[in-house]
């Protein structure tokens, strides 16, 4: 078994938009649209306390994922390895698990219309090789590795040097990917990209609230209606109702 | 209509008390309610139902939303290996189901969908209206009036059509919208969602429509005509008065065709032969009993040699085909005996395949080496005839010569319908023969290998076969009916 994670040393990053190249080549993520994303903070302060981040965004992976449970098919799953994937055969694209994921990680893909994200290169980890992101990251910002075998890099960055996790206290849903960072740059991310709630659109809401009990009470109606009438049947003989 | 009445008097406007002969009589008469299309049409469209609900239920695996349980769920995707299988049946199912019925609509559409659909199994009148409020104040036992009569669906059979009209084309578009991904994801959403109630609103009409014809007493006639085509007239009478009237009309009207023109045949030489239609018609009306001549059963004496002996050497020896359910029992234990012994299932069109690359093999090596096709066959380092299916083809025929044989009925002909002349049933047998030949390479398999073996050990891909074939079958016989009746 493995717990797969990265960490993201944002004070390395030099913002150059690399990891998402590499990414959408791998992977062939059309133009517009990308797995991995680099944003920025904006300035914030006044000349000369200026400051400012970058932050580089993907799915994190995370140990309770609200994006698997409200998949209708089951196409969002988790693996053994804590890999959260699409399986694309039986993905029908009605985009439930975008609307529940806290860190907008995922994306409809224009062409097939299917839900796409990053899938830590599940293809390439099976060929032994590291996530495409992380090889091509020219500030070596990215680390990519296996929390539970100690002797790891992400280990060491996540438990020596207290790499964290980009979560708040109303949301809070183990994600898998750790920063790096002055505590000052810290702070300022997580104020402009901190985790929303998971939304449940409002046909999901019908869904489950209106339309499956109506369904169930109708069809448990009719079967107790029918019950009595054939008991009502059994009881009286069949006679009765013979011409 | 009024004059119509007034011709057949004996034809009673509203359903009058019936002697107990009279009931005997009727009970005993079979009249048909269905055509044999609508009879197929009715079990495929029971066979999806089955099966798309099955496979639906699996498929809604979200905790947030599956009404399934979920032992049930892992059940149908252990059974169907993974959940993407499971998905492509439901789709291939719900494709072959929208295909047969766009057929059916577009060929039947002024017949079936507008006249026979719309006035005889949707629109409710007066009567319909009359029904529904007195079935439901005898169900509540406030009320003993008898129900008012009805035609060929009453009136909860025309509310629970309407409903399903209404329905099946939101199931079969959002179904459609969810495949193809038509639409944003709110739509696809929408899609989902109006599909489950759309499907769980019909299933719980459907519960009763299986109970009424499965369990309830009073309608097993109604469940009986689903295979057999007909009801008996005393059924009819009761439960369907009005179409049973427009029956006895229709009928009494042909009677009366044929009964003139038996008499200008006869010229003079009947007894009443000149009398009119009309009074020939009141006249047969009395002695009404309506019999009509029963076929002579052979008699037992008449085929002595196959009737003798053990049940064995009976169904051997037997001139007539075997029952199809006992030749389907025997062809299952001849596939498991196959599946025993040789550790392959059954085949046809490989045998022919084999045979063709074996004969190019000693014609043109070269060229059939270099073809990608033919050269795989060629490269196994051995005789592609060296196969299993090869000689299991051999061995059909002569089994079906010995059995042939021993039941009496080798003889030299052309099988075919009888309007048709051996020249164009050749010609369509090679036709039939070339496309189904190369229907079977595309899906690399025919009915035998790909259909029998391959649905036998669950194989989904031949599941979806067997689907596309009954499909295609349902829909080419249409076009081909003419050749064989």
């Amino acid at each position: 078994m493995a717990r797969y994670a990265m960490v993201i040393d944002l004070k390395k990053c030099v913002a150059c938009h690399a990891c998402t190249v590499a990414c959408n080549v791998e992977w062939n993520v059309p133009p517009g649209f990308a797995r991995t994303k680099v944003a920025s903070t904006g300035a914030i302060g006044k000349f000369p306390n200026v400051m400012e981040s970058v932050f580089v965004s993907q799915c994190n992976h995370c140990d309770d994922p609200p994006c698997v449970k409200p998949c209708p098919t089951g196409a969002t799953f988790q693996g053994t390895d804590g890999i959260v994937a699409v399986d694309k055969d039986l993905c029908i694209g009605c985009g439930f698990c975008v609307e529940a994921c806290p860190y907008d990680a995922r994306h409809i893909d224009p062409v097939t219309n299917k839900v796409d994200k990053c899938d830590f290169c599940s293809a390439r980890l099976q060929r032994g090789e590291l996530p495409a992101c992380v090889e091509t990251c020219t500030a070596h910002a990215k680390f990519f590795g296996d929390l539970e075998d100690r002797s790891s890099e992400v280990f060491r960055l996540v438990y020596d040097r207290g790499a964290k996790r980009l979560e708040t206290d109303e949301v809070a849903v183990g994600p898998n990917v750790y920063y790096l960072g002055t505590e000052q740059q810290l702070e300022l991310v997580a104020a402009r990209f901190a985790p929303r709630e998971p939304r449940m659109p409002k046909a999901g809401d019908w869904w489950s609230k209106v339309v499956k009990p109506l369904v169930f009470a109708a069809v448990g109606a009719t079967f107790l209606g029918q019950a009595v009438a054939f008991f009502y049947q059994l009881w009286h003989g069949e006679e009765q109702f013979e011409d | 209509m009024a004059t119509e009445t007034a011709k057949f008097p004996e034809i009673p406007e509203k359903p009058v008390p019936l002697s107990p002969q009279q009931a005997e009589a009727m009970a005993q008469k079979q009249i048909k309610k269905h055509h044999v299309a609508i009879i197929l049409l009715h079990w495929f469209n029971a066979t999806v139902w089955f099966l798309e609900v099955a496979t639906g239920a699996a498929l809604i695996s979200s905790p947030e939303f599956r009404f399934a349980p979920e032992w049930y769920i892992r059940m149908v995707e252990t059974l169907f290996g993974t959940r993407s299988n499971l998905l492509h049946f439901h789709i291939a199912v719900g494709l072959a189901w929208i295909f047969v019925f766009a057929i059916y609509g577009t060929f039947g559409f002024r017949t079936y969908l507008l006249r026979q659909v719309y006035r005889k199994e949707i629109a409710l009148d007066r009567d319909d209206i009359r029904w529904l409020m007195v079935r439901a104040l005898r169900l509540l036992g406030r009320s003993d009036e008898p129900l008012p009569p009805q035609s060929n669906y009453n009136a909860g059979q025309k509310l629970f059509a309407l409903a399903v009209y209404s329905l099946v084309p939101v199931i079969m578009i959002t179904g459609l919208m969810m495949t193809f991904h038509w639409g944003s994801p709110e739509w696809i959403r929408a899609a989902i969602v109006a599909h489950f109630t759309a499907v769980g609103l019909i299933v719980s009409g459907l519960m009763v429509h299986v109970y009424m014809a499965a369990v309830f007493p009073e309608e097993k006639p109604a469940f009986f005509s689903m295979f057999t085509g007909k009801v008996n007239e005393l059924f009819a009478y009761r439960h369907h008065f009005k179409w049973w009237r427009e029956y006895k009309l229709e009928e009494l009207k042909w009677r009366r065709k044929l009964e003139l023109a038996w008499a200008r045949t006869n010229g003079e030489a009947g007894a009443g032969a000149t009398a009119t239609g009309d009074e020939m018609a009141t006249s047969e009306e009395r002695n009404t009993t309506f019999t009509e001549p029963t076929e002579p059963l052979a008699s037992a004496q008449e085929r002595p040699a196959a009737e003798r002996g053990s049940w064995l050497r009976r169904a051997l020896r037997s001139p007539n085909d075997w029952p199809p359910y006992a030749a389907g029992f025997g062809l299952g234990l001849t596939l498991l005996a196959s599946f025993i012994l040789m550790g392959e299932g059954l085949g046809a069109s490989s045998a022919f395949v084999r045979w063709t690359a074996a004969l190019l093999g000693a014609v043109a090596p070269e060229q059939a080496a270099a073809s990608p096709f033919w050269g795989r066959y060629l490269g196994e380092g051995q005789s592609p005839l060296v196969n299993f299916v090869v000689f299991e083809v051999i061995g059909v025929m002569i089994g079906g010569f010995v059995s042939g044989w021993l039941g009496g009925r080798l003889k030299v002909m052309v099988e075919k319908g009888p309007r048709i002349s051996n020249r164009r049933r050749y010609a369509l047998a090679f036709t039939g023969g070339m496309l189904s030949a190369i229907g079977a390479r595309f899906a690399r398999g025919c009915t035998s290998g790909q259909a029998l073996s391959g649905g036998a050990v669950l194989a989904a891909g031949s599941w979806i076969f067997m689907m596309a074939v009954f499909a295609a079958g349902f829909a080419g016989a249409y076009l081909l009916r003419r050749d064989w009746t």
